[in-house]
């Protein structure tokens, strides 16, 4: 089996590599035979799809047919392996998830190259620049990272097994969640260099891909809350978001993301921002791909980093090459990229986009910053220093309060101009509901002068109030106009007007479960924790509630041997629920997992949902009773369902639009005569 | 087998790389006649989005009337440039042929 893989990845480096170079001559020199090799190297483009995928067809095979004769199966299985593991033995090692990478792009790549006749010169060159990437991640397949390497010597009865870390439900999508957002951005990448490079006249090529960036956007979303949702069950730890190095790759090319799909909207509707754009998306390619170099080099030391190896010399190099091809395209055709209009006031939608792109830009950097420091500090010191989280809180939330202040004041803003008779219709409710969110916290004893961290709470609470109401004022402002003209009711008038704006109505959700998921991080400050060791019926007591040990045992199955308590959770003198923490010892890696148990309170607190998080964090040997880490962790629910919400906001977006865009004019316009324009 | 395997695929995949039977489709190269209409119905998208927005009692009539008019203007220029690059393209066709390109 393996020969085929191998023969395989060389096929498809090769056919890469024609449709590279067959496809740059054909745009290079364009003449009678051109279109025809065009042709032929679109169709190797498409072919390499096929290609790549036997190659990670074989490499699934060989794991479920426990080969370990492949060095990658012997390192990433074993044969008691669950089945739902074996599919993730494909992007759990350093080969296999390049493999991943190179089939997720050469899927991306076959869509983009049957739909050539969209616009087929435009078209083109994405494709020849998207192969040029697939040659650089096929090149290292094949020289630097083989999955088809074959293990020397007496073959193996049983495999090493996957990381204990990634035998959780979520890690077997999380990857490719993630992958599909980090390979995805090449397409609007190609794109954006493409037109670059041909000085392709006009906006039309962000039409062409503002769906591919939603896309890659949502799937990049989804991987980073299921990332933090898998530090949360699994870890043990408590939290969410430990700004990891490698949290933080998944999470910078996700902050300018956000930044380009928010800005391209002016190049669209005013031709502005030109430079900007290009630059933003050429930078979250880039760092895309400085996010699979931090997760496989091994640069970098995180619970995240499953790869150390050699590799990193490629991507540096790599990263050289095409920030080189970025700099000398923008320097070439530069004249091609001209605003066509200026700010004309620093009240109106245009500077809210303009400010909104600058926080992304300034929060991308702060994370940048913090995850090359120790790569820094080792150049310059000789020993690596660490940034930890009061680095990145202390410089973030601030960018975090004011991007939300932004999201809830930029789509009441008018483009172009927006006068102060304009504010108070648009913000005088809103900020009277936020303020009174505010006072209520007051009320109810938030002191923000006691601490920052109450400050920063109260401020996020007002602020995602203020998001939600702006959100809830235009669909019901809107919804009420088409209500006056259809005579339908407030709420089918608003799921009209939704449809007839998808995009900008779909944004809004996504607005609104930014909101929420700020909610859920405003708890933050109110977290508790307690340890204690206990025997059989001892107590401890978190907050409202009391934990009492009904008892302690231990398990064995083939694949891993386990010790877990039975804990009674009471609040007063009623019993809410049993837990169960847990901590296993996988044989075939020879590591040790905690699985910790949570449970939301939403019965007992509603909307002002706590998780109760218990983790077994082992045993005390003299005694032989497990030790109980319990934390409480207020409105944490709440980010996994603004994460949903932001989720199901991006796929609505995504939908047609019901009503097409008519071409008539809403006002007669006369043209002026072409001698009195300049 | 696994040579026949290999042969299989990389007959397969040439076949369809070089085997091209049939007119290809050639796309037409873009101008700026094309790019002044894209231009034109994403204008008239703004001036549709401006008044739904007035309409849905966002903006007061002074600042409507303002935004209006700048955004009447620039579609104005527009329409003009068009009427212009159209007149440019007949008037050659007529007498030669070939299509304008600017």
């Amino acid at each position: 089996m393996s020969q085929i893989g191998s023969f395989a990845l060389l096929l498809a480096l090769a056919l890469s590599a024609y449709s590279f170079l067959a496809g740059l001559f054909a745009l290079a020199r364009p003449g009678p035979g051109s279109d025809r090799l065009g042709e032929t190297a679109r169709r190797a483009g498409i072919a390499v799809f096929a290609v790549v995928f036997l190659a990670a067809l074989v490499l699934v095979i060989s794991a479920f047919q426990d080969d370990f004769s492949i060095a990658y199966i012997f390192h990433h299985s074993n044969r008691d392996l669950p089945i739902p593991y074996k599919f993730a033995v494909l992007w759990s090692g350093q080969e296999g998830s390049l493999l991943f990478w190179s089939l997720l792009l050469s899927a991306y790549g076959l869509v983009l190259r049957l739909r050539h006749k969209t616009d087929s010169r435009l078209f083109a060159h994405a494709s020849v620049i998207i192969a040029a990437v697939q040659v650089f991640f096929l090149l290292l397949l094949n020289f630097a990272a083989h999955p088809f390497a074959v293990m020397q010597g007496t073959l193996p009865a049983d495999g090493n097994g996957l990381n204990p870390l990634l035998q959780y439900p979520e890690m077997v999508i999380h990857p490719p969640m993630l992958y599909l957002g980090y390979v995805g951005f090449t397409v609007p990448f190609a794109f954006a260099l493409g037109a670059l490079a041909m000085r392709y006249p006009g906006e039309k090529w962000i039409h062409i891909t503002r769906r591919w960036t939603m896309v890659t956007w949502g799937f990049l979303t989804c991987g980073v809350f299921l990332g933090a949702h898998w530090a949360y069950s699994v870890l043990g730890w408590g939290g969410y978001w430990g700004w990891d190095p490698v949290e933080n790759a998944s999470f910078m090319p996700w902050l300018t993301g956000t930044a380009f799909l928010h800005s391209v909207m002016m190049q669209e509707k005013r031709g502005m921002l030109k430079v900007w754009n290009v630059w933003l998306i050429f930078v979250t390619f880039m760092l895309s791909i400085f996010g699979t170099f931090l997760t496989r080099s091994g640069v970098v030391s995180s619970v995240h980093a499953f790869a150390q190896s050699s590799i990193g010399d490629w991507f540096v190099g790599f990263l050289a090459i095409i920030l080189a091809t970025c700099i000398l395209f923008y320097v070439k055709n530069r004249s091609h990229l001209q605003s066509e209009h200026r700010l004309e006031s620093l009240v109106s939608r245009e500077s809210s986009f303009l400010f909104n792109n600058l926080l992304f830009v300034l929060f991308c950097f702060t994370v940048l910053w913090g995850t090359l420091f120790p790569i820094l500090s080792e150049w310059v010191q000789g020993h690596k220093i660490t940034v930890g989280p009061p680095f990145y809180n202390h410089v973030t939330i601030p960018v975090i309060l004011l991007l939300l202040l932004l999201t809830a004041v930029g789509p009441l803003l008018a483009w172009r101009n927006t006068s102060l008779e304009s504010l108070k219709r648009n913000f005088l409710w809103p900020a009277f509901g936020a303020a009174l969110v505010g006072i209520l916290m007051i009320v109810c004893g938030v002191r923000p002068w006691k601490d920052i961290s109450y400050f920063y709470a109260l401020m996020a609470a007002m602020l995602a109030t203020l998001v939600t109401l702006t959100v809830i004022s235009e669909f019901v402002r809107g919804g009420r106009v088409i209500s006056r003209h259809t005579g339908q009711g407030l709420l089918a008038s608003m799921a009209h007007l939704w449809r007839r704006n998808t995009r900008r109505y779909g944004g809004y959700i996504v607005h609104f479960g930014v909101a929420v998921v700020v909610t859920g991080i405003l708890g933050t400050p109110f977290n508790r924790e307690a340890e204690k060791e206990m025997g059989y019926g001892d107590h401890m007591t978190i907050g409202p509630y009391t934990l009492v040990c009904q008892s302690y045992t231990e398990e064995d199955n083939p694949n891993y041997s386990n010790q877990w308590a039975i804990i009674n959770v009471f609040r007063g003198s009623r019993q809410i629920t049993t837990m169960f923490p847990e901590r296993r010892f996988y044989k075939a890696s020879q590591q040790t997992q905690t699985i910790p148990q949570i449970h939301p309170t939403f019965k007992e607190d509603l909307f002002l949902v706590r998780d109760l998080y218990l983790v077994y964090e082992g045993v005390n040997p003299e005694t032989g009773r497990p030790i109980i880490k319990a934390h409480l962790n207020p409105l944490v629910m709440w980010i996994w369902i603004g994460a949903l919400v932001m989720i199901f906001g991006t796929i609505t977006a995504l939908v047609p639009n019901a009503v097409p865009a008519r071409v008539t004019a809403p006002a007669r316009i006369e043209p002026e005569p072409v001698a009195a324009r300049t | 087998m696994i040579v026949l395997v290999c042969a299989l695929v990389t007959i397969s995949v040439l076949f369809y790389i070089f085997y091209l039977p049939g007119k290809l489709h050639v796309g037409p190269e873009k101008t700026r006649l094309v790019y002044l209409r894209e231009r034109k119905e994403v204008v008239y998208e703004n001036l549709r989005d401006l008044n739904f927005e007035y309409k849905a009692g966002k903006f007061p009539d002074s600042d409507y009337q303002a935004m209006k008019s700048s955004l009447e203007e620039e579609a104005a220029a527009i329409l003009a440039e068009i009427a212009h690059l159209e007149e440019a393209t007949i008037s050659p066709l007529r007498g030669s042929g070939k299509g304008a390109r600017v």
